[in-house]
């Protein structure tokens, strides 16, 4: 058996493909429905295309050979004799599965970047307004400023638009910068009708579209809106104010390396310095019999997700891999690589704090204390600034804020950060919070 | 059959749609503030809205730190503030 850890697209294309040479799939995941972050589907589905979606969740469904185990979250991870015991948590009780091949497809989550104002109630990422919306059905507010940089404001936009809130695009790079990947863009053709669906759609919505510019601040019902360079430092500070009851920020994805830490699998910096996976042609993780697809070997997006996790089931399965399929890769790569290059998130965004902005969201700690951490305790790196500090010792166990902390502290100490500093910034002992009375209670079988 | 359920925030008395998570249902009924942060007693809401940042933890009957963008209401749960 295969269990493959995460139902969004790339754990179930990894299901579909290991199921058509006839493994046995188990597809764990911690939502009630399959389709991950991306595939949030209600009945009604918004968003390019998402009816793609409809071939891989009836697989799910149907295929006698995937069975799928759903509001289950993994929060640890173990070897067990040549293969993999998996603990995870469901309705409160600890339970246990075990197998000797696990694909990893445990996705991203919007990466946010801090400024005065965002712990304030209404400042959401794009992820959770969609969430809310495709998830819940609910629009989280009547005047929504959608805020940051990447493709995926533009789906967000467009469906909270189309269910009724007023609503306007702030990104911060210049769609000129497409210019410099040519290439990318000859390769992925199918990427043109998408641009032409959402480009009608935000005229035909009446959606205002701002370039160059970012949201730096929040209060009482108005967004302060500067103009940015493209390292996201200030060019002209609050050109204007913009009414919002809902401000949805996001500067791409970080992808989730947590489980595959905990297993010891290899991780390495992507070009823009993000923790991701190292794996091999086929998929595989250094650690014998795990595969990693998706989000987790690179932030590129649904479809390059479904050729990688396609290919991580195959592989699983025993089988050859086509050269279409590794082809396939490497255009939806190279479309990723693109994305990176024209949406980047340079450090300049530490222009818009203020001393009192709070970076690490849990345990309420300010730029001035991770400042002062360094300036007047003489903390050199992330770490050590987090030990007098607490910035990234709460509940989400830094995933939010540890990236900004170290970038904070490399701009106290003008030095750049490490290598093994953004590596060991990403490792966490456990996945997820579990109570020690439902630890001391035992495994359930 | 209706999909109306009932449940409980602080006392007062809610109603949401079956299948929402507590937060979605206390955001359509334009109660955005989920608890107080401990140090600031900063009103925080719903922010990675996918079980990420643990900015909407609540305590669910009685069980403390619950995502509240995760847990579907369920009918007379009592929701708290954490704080």
């Amino acid at each position: 058996m295969i269990i493959v850890v995460g139902a969004g697209p790339a754990g179930l294309a990894a299901a579909k493909s290991a199921a058509s040479k006839g493994c046995h799939v188990t597809v764990i995941d911690s939502q009630a429905r399959g389709g991950g972050q991306y595939w949030r589907h209600q009945t009604e589905v918004y968003g390019y295309k998402s009816n793609r979606s409809a071939d891989y969740l009836n697989e799910l469904q149907q295929n006698k050979l995937i069975t799928h185990i759903t509001g289950a979250q993994v929060w640890s991870a173990e070897k067990l004799g040549d293969g993999y015991q998996l603990n995870y948590l469901q309705g409160g009780v600890e339970k246990k599965i075990s197998a000797q091949k696990i694909i990893l497809t445990t996705g991203a989550y919007d990466r946010t970047l801090p400024f005065p104002g965002w712990t304030t109630s209404g400042v959401m990422t794009p992820g959770g307004a969609q969430s809310l919306l495709k998830g819940h059905g609910v629009v989280a507010g009547k005047t929504i400023v959608v805020s940051g940089t990447g493709p995926f404001l533009l789906p967000v936009a467009t469906a909270l638009a189309t269910n009724g809130a007023r609503v306007e695009i702030i990104e911060a790079q210049s769609p000129l910068r497409w210019a410099l990947s040519p290439l990318a863009l000859l390769l992925n053709p199918g990427k043109f009708p998408e641009l032409i669906h959402y480009a009608s759609a935000i005229l035909r919505l009446k959606i205002k579209v701002s370039f160059g510019s970012a949201v730096t601040g929040y209060n009482d019902g108005e967004v302060d809106i500067s103009k940015v360079r493209s390292n996201l430092s200030i060019r002209k500070k609050n050109v204007r104010s913009a009414p919002a009851d809902v401000v949805a920020t996001g500067w791409g994805f970080l992808p989730d390396v947590t489980l595959g830490g905990i297993l010891g699998c290899a991780q390495t910096l992507d070009r823009d310095e993000t923790v991701i996976f190292a794996v091999d042609r086929e998929q595989r993780a250094n650690v014998q019999n795990i595969w990693i697809a998706g989000e987790a070997t690179g932030i590129g997006g649904a479809d390059l997700a479904l050729v990688e996790g396609a290919i991580a089931g195959l592989s699983a399965a025993g089988s050859k891999i086509s050269v279409a399929l590794i082809w396939k890769r490497f255009t939806k790569r190279l479309f990723a690589r693109a994305l990176q290059r024209s949406y980047p998130v340079g450090a300049g965004w530490q222009e818009w704090l203020a001393d009192e902005t709070v970076i690490c969201r849990c345990e309420e700690v300010s730029c001035q204390e991770i400042i002062e951490s360094v300036q007047e305790l003489g903390a050199e790196d992330a770490r050590t600034s987090k030990l007098f500090t607490r910035a990234g010792m709460g509940l989400c166990q830094g995933r939010v804020c540890s990236r900004n902390v170290s970038d904070i502290v490399a701009g106290t100490t003008k030095c750049a950060v490490s290598r093994n500093e953004r590596l060991a910034a990403s490792n966490r002992p456990i996945a997820a919070p579990i109570s020690l009375g439902v630890l001391g209670d035992g495994i359930a079988g | 059959m209706s999909n109306d359920i009932s449940f409980f925030f602080n006392g007062e008395k809610f109603t949401g749609t079956k299948g929402q998570s507590i937060a979605a249902a206390l955001i359509a009924n334009g109660q955005r503030e989920l608890r107080r942060t401990r140090f600031g007693e900063e009103p925080r809401s719903i922010f990675c809205g996918i079980g990420i940042c643990f900015d909407c933890v609540v305590t669910i009957d009685g069980v403390a730190n619950q995502r509240a963008c995760l847990i579907e209401i369920s009918s007379d749960m009592k929701v708290e503030s954490s704080l």
